[in-house]
């Protein structure tokens, strides 16, 4: 029987050890973790707080509270499918302080790049879709000295 | 007699044993009740999904650049949550695919037209595999699938292994040079979750890229996924993906 401290020691260290990796877990755990599944809940209200950039579709009515002629024309012409953010950039921040964030006019002298970006012809667009070959259609103007970009329609 | 006395407790053990058995069996069959057929929009409410129309892309890549500007994604190109393909399948069999930082620089033109068969724009972004292999692999619990069915990206908690990299069939997944973290898209869940779109899809010009809710049978998704007969990419590897194209091609990859 003078054997059995050994299984003592045994059984101390294993307990010791539980202990310990119990302590680390309740220490290192995040307290979110698990709730839902295996993850920390808590990122997910974390992502959902990130600010946005876009307005979105949706404030084009509060786009149209100032800017109405341009509004009316987008609405009329060939461009009414598009949101206002997609030529002007990201307007999130000028809508919740109109005077304070301007976003960026469309620069002139890169105007006709700037239509080209949607405009310029591939055989890999849509052939319905409104190409225009650079090269040939009155070169050196800028698309805007006969297009009104709001209603591009002449 | 005798015969008769063993026929009848033949009889009456085999009952027994048939009953035991049944009830035993019938509890496995309700605890298989966890195993839903269904897809989990038909009892999760919202649920997210996607679908592009490959037929109206003009790879003009307002939605890579819309996208970076939305998630603070590095402006260097080798960094995209979502980009802009453009294949050009050839009449000898040959496939090209280009895609110069992700579509937002144009692209390069298209040589001996005369020798193409047909050409057109891809848009890839996360698919939002319902059995994602990123996530599964995710050694720590970092990456993970939300109850509206988008996969995310715990930043506090990855440790930047890039196993998930690794794993995703798609390529959607990068290394974000800044958080040092795994980085994909979010399907922009700090917008939906607020009632907007995804930022591709709110500067997409021509709606080739629908985002909405599948558990809704009246969203624009759901029409869109009646409406048309649609494919998604590597259906294969059993992912399950979320994301649905109108206008696939077998060269898709």
């Amino acid at each position: 029987m003078k054997d059995y401290r050994h299984l003592i020691h045994v059984a101390a260290t294993f307990v010791l050890v539980f202990v310990l990796f119990l302590t680390a877990r309740s220490i290192l755990k995040p307290s979110s973790y698990g709730k839902i599944g295996r993850y920390r809940a808590a990122s997910v209200d974390e992502i959902k707080a990130l600010p946005i950039k876009f307005a979105g579709r949706t404030a084009q009515k509060e786009c149209a509270a100032c800017h109405e002629k341009e509004y009316k024309d987008k609405a009329s012409g060939r461009h009414k499918g598009l949101n206002c953010e997609t030529c002007h950039g990201p307007a999130a921040a000028h809508v919740a302080g109109p005077a304070s964030v301007k976003p960026p006019k469309p620069a002139e002298a890169e105007i006709v790049k700037f239509c080209l970006r949607c405009h310029a012809p591939s055989m890999a667009k849509p052939r319905k879709f409104p190409q225009v070959d650079p090269l040939k259609h009155n070169v050196g103007t800028a698309c805007t000295a006969c297009h009104t970009p709001h209603s591009p329609r002449l | 007699m005798r015969g008769l006395q063993r026929r009848q407790f033949l009889k009456i053990s085999t009952a027994a044993l048939f009953g035991s058995l049944m009830t035993k069996l019938a509890a496995p069959l309700a605890w298989a009740e966890d195993f839903y057929r269904e897809p989990p929009w038909k009892r999760k409410k919202p649920y997210w999904g996607f679908a592009v129309d490959i037929d109206k892309c003009i790879g003009c890549a307002k939605c890579v650049e819309a996208c970076k500007i939305e998630n603070n994604v590095p402006k260097e190109p080798f960094y995209f949550r979502t980009w802009v393909e453009r294949y050009v399948l050839r009449k000898n069999g040959a496939v090209e695919v280009v895609c110069p930082n992700g579509g937002m620089d144009g692209y390069p033109d298209i040589e001996d037209e005369g020798g193409v068969a047909k050409a057109f724009f891809v848009p890839k972004l996360c698919n939002g595999c319902e059995h994602s292999p990123c996530v599964q692999v995710c050694p720590v619990g970092a990456t993970y699938k939300t109850e509206d069915g988008v996969v995310l990206i715990d930043k506090d908690y990855c440790i930047g292994c890039r196993y998930c990299i690794q794993a995703c069939p798609y390529g959607t997944r990068y290394f974000n040079p800044v958080t040092q973290t795994a980085d994909k898209c979010s399907m922009c869940y700090h917008r939906i979750t607020k009632g907007l779109a995804t930022a591709c899809v709110e500067v997409c010009p021509t709606g080739a890229r629908i985002f909405g809710d599948l558990s809704d049978p009246n969203s624009a998704l759901t029409k869109f996924r009646e409406d048309n007969k649609t494919e998604s990419l590597k259906v294969h590897m059993g992912t399950e993906p979320k994301l649905v194209y109108k206008g696939f091609d077998k060269e898709i990859r």
